[in-house]
């Protein structure tokens, strides 16, 4: 069979628009989905149970099932529960940032452990207070390992956002699957759909491994 | 809220969801056969001493690390057929969709715990005067092997959670059948809930192993 | 404040971990403010928990201690009160140097200052810097505590609790976890203190640094002192059985 690449580029701004959707979703709720992380990871190290008992089944049930059925349950059931009508973006931000605290949780719950009992001692030595202590000292730390981590739960749901185009959101694989669908050139626009997908998330992943080696250099005490 | 719950309606149709979930744990297994065996190959051979060989494997497992599931599952079910002019059938192709995607994660995974076995180790087997093909086999196999378990079993459990992606390409799986239903029955809630809850009920037992075992890691590390 | 005139006072300390592991029952110690003591003693037999008892890091079952004439740590019904006012005027270091891996030297030092006193960063700077010069650090100044060797760092962290100006300066072991080579600079350091008359409590396995700098040694075991004295005295010609085993088996020497 011959190929024909010039199809897609006659597609070029649909494929961009969809692309820009990807991007937006992505970063909406890589925001949200960082700071409901953040606080799970707090309620899951907490002294009271029912804190600690709600998240931890939280965060099992959303890393526990496919994230196309936690798609499928917002889009199609959570208007139903909640009796009201909600935009594709909505329930795209919606489910995506319950799956990415879910994730980034786990990556926030580690770096926090990861900050030793010796540091907290070193801390009252120095008479810091326990506010002085967590901000100064516990947090900076914990971001720190948890950077590359959180920079993988990221890329992570870059690839993941590609799942609403299942329930007709116009992000860049649903725009291909039209495409392809419409010319009957899936080989074509198919590959370049998802060279674009690697072009984007293949630099990021390199940049994990690098700045963890950074990281940890740094760290090493 | 108005929703008045109906779970009796499911509970008479699950015929279906069983039989999705019996193809559902065909493709997870399945994969996971192609995914534990191959990833392996590839891991040595990303390893290898020959750039002609290492560049097109890394540029494969990347490719599949780096790419949405759902695109190389689509591209497999469209492109496939079209180069190579064959249709295997849609479990077959769904579990080759999903064993390479899967085969690249491992083969990272067996990579990672091979280049992890300390310098010492291979010290040791030097000085016990074993040949470099004892120090693998004797060496650095088993504890790479041992010590890359638990990240072979939180892939394994991945792709099982993956393989949801097959319905999309309407491969009758535990997701199809749920979503049939849930269009037969005006039951969305219950039948999502119910398909949710199955999945969980798989994965969640495995993930507590995986826990357990790197925390048993731990304490014997220490 | 005179010399004669108890900088600390250590009355009946008790402390268990988890009610069960007895570590410190019964202590009585006072210590004056020209005092450089010593302890010394067997593993587990109290001398790390009670410096850090002192550091206000634990909770204890019984006693009470004073600082200079004012209550510091008391127990009462099963609660440990600290003064936290006391706690600051007192400074620790530790045998893992605990430096803060995020900060470079220089913020290591100036973070307790600008934030416990509110001292101006300028100005904690300033006297960060003229402290890393007298400890032969100030290149070191934007260094991160990775790039530095075990007995940098160790200076580095004593430089860090000189910063809070310290009435008295607690040492855990600080020479046990560095390479032989590396002692020496940390110890050089803690004798330049003790020429400056900073009183000190010093935890430590090396005999010969104890000799060294001690105005007095305290030899503890089973969670009790048992012997309190001279360094010549506790060291060279010991009154107490146990002492007398102790010195023995450490020096591998009979008397």
């Amino acid at each position: 069979m011959t190929f024909n690449f010039a199809v897609v580029f006659k597609f070029q701004d649909a494929l961009l628009l969809g692309l820009l959707t990807t991007l937006k979703l992505t970063l909406i709720c890589i925001v949200l989905g960082c700071a409901l992380g953040f606080f799970l990871a707090l309620a899951r190290t907490s002294k009271s149970a029912i804190l600690r008992g709600v998240s931890s089944i939280y965060v099992e049930f959303f890393r526990g099932t496919p994230v196309l059925v936690q798609l499928f349950w917002v889009f199609f059931c959570l208007p139903l529960v909640l009796g009201v009508e909600l935009s594709n973006l909505a329930s795209g931000v919606i489910a995506l940032t319950l799956y990415m605290g879910a994730i980034t949780s786990e990556t926030f719950r580690a770096s926090l452990k990861s900050v030793g009992q010796e540091q907290l001692d070193a801390c009252v030595a120095l008479g810091l207070s326990p506010w002085a202590r967590t901000m100064n000292v516990v947090l900076p730390q914990a971001v720190l390992r948890a950077a590359p981590t959180l920079l993988s739960n990221c890329v992570s749901l870059f690839k993941e956002s590609a799942l609403v185009s299942a329930v007709g959101m116009a992000d860049l694989m649903f725009v291909g699957q039209n495409i392809s669908n419409n010319t009957a050139r899936p080989v074509e626009v198919l590959t370049v759909v998802a060279l674009i997908y690697f072009v984007i998330a293949f630099p990021l992943t390199r940049a994990v491994t690098v700045i963890e080696h950074r990281i940890l250099k740094r760290l090493a005490v | 809220m108005s929703y008045t719950f109906d779970f009796a309606s499911v509970f008479r149709n699950m015929a279906p969801l069983w039989d999705g979930l019996l193809v559902t744990i065909q493709l997870t297994i399945a994969a996971n056969v192609i995914g534990l065996t191959l990833g392996f190959v590839l891991a040595l051979l990303v390893m290898s001493r020959w750039r002609a060989i290492r560049l097109p494997v890394t540029l494969f497992i990347e490719f599949f690390r780096c790419t949405p599931a759902i695109i190389q599952i689509v591209w497999f079910f469209y492109c496939v057929p079209m180069l190579f002019n064959v249709f295997l059938g849609s479990v077959t192709m769904g579990i080759m969709a999903l064993g390479l995607n899967l085969a690249a994660f491992n083969a990272e995974a067996y990579r990672a715990s091979i280049q992890a076995v300390p310098r010492e180790q291979l010290d040791a087997g030097v000085a016990l005067g074993l040949t470099p093909f004892q120090r693998v086999l004797y060496i650095i196999l088993p504890t790479a092997v041992r010590n890359s378990v638990p990240v072979l079993l939180t892939n394994g459990i991945g792709t099982f959670q993956q393989s949801a992606l097959v319905a999309i390409v309407a491969v009758q799986d535990l997701m199809y059948q749920g979503k049939t239903l849930a269009t037969l029955t005006y039951r969305p809630i219950e039948t999502f809930t119910i398909v949710a809850l199955v999945y969980f009920a798989v994965s969640f037992p495995v993930s507590q192993i995986v826990g357990y075992l790197e925390r048993r890691r731990e304490v014997l590390a220490s | 404040m005179s010399d004669t005139a108890p900088l600390i006072k250590i009355e009946g300390l008790h402390k268990s971990y988890g009610g069960v592991v007895q570590v410190l029952q019964g202590l009585d110690i006072e210590m004056t403010a020209g005092d450089r003591v010593v302890i010394i003693g067997p593993s587990g037999g109290g001398k790390s928990t009670l410096l850090r008892v002192l550091m206000g890091l634990e909770q204890i079952d019984r006693g009470s201690i004073t600082f200079g004439g004012n209550p510091y740590i008391s127990a009462k019904s099963g609660k440990t009160a600290i003064d936290a006012k006391v706690r600051r005027s007192i400074g620790m270091v530790f045998q893992h140097y605990t430096l803060f891996p995020h900060l470079d030297v220089i913020g290591n030092l100036i973070l307790a200052p600008t934030k416990v006193r509110g001292e101006k960063k300028a100005d904690a700077r300033e006297r960060a810097m003229a402290l890393l010069t007298r400890f032969g650090l100030a290149q070191k100044a934007n260094a991160y505590p990775a790039q530095l060797s075990g007995g940098q760092k160790q200076r580095v962290a004593i430089a860090r609790a000189l910063m809070l100006d310290p009435k008295l300066m607690l040492f855990d072991e600080v020479t046990s976890a560095l390479d032989p080579e590396l002692v020496a600079e940390v110890e050089q350091v803690i004798l330049q203190l003790a020429h400056q008359q900073m009183p000190m409590v010093i935890v430590t396995h090396d005999m010969w640094f104890a000799r060294n700098i001690a105005s007095r040694v305290i030899f503890c075991a089973g969670g009790v002192v048992v012997e309190d004295g001279p360094p010549e005295q506790v060291l060279g010609s010991p009154k107490e059985e146990r002492t007398r085993e102790f010195i023995e088996r450490v020096f591998h020497i009979k008397h």
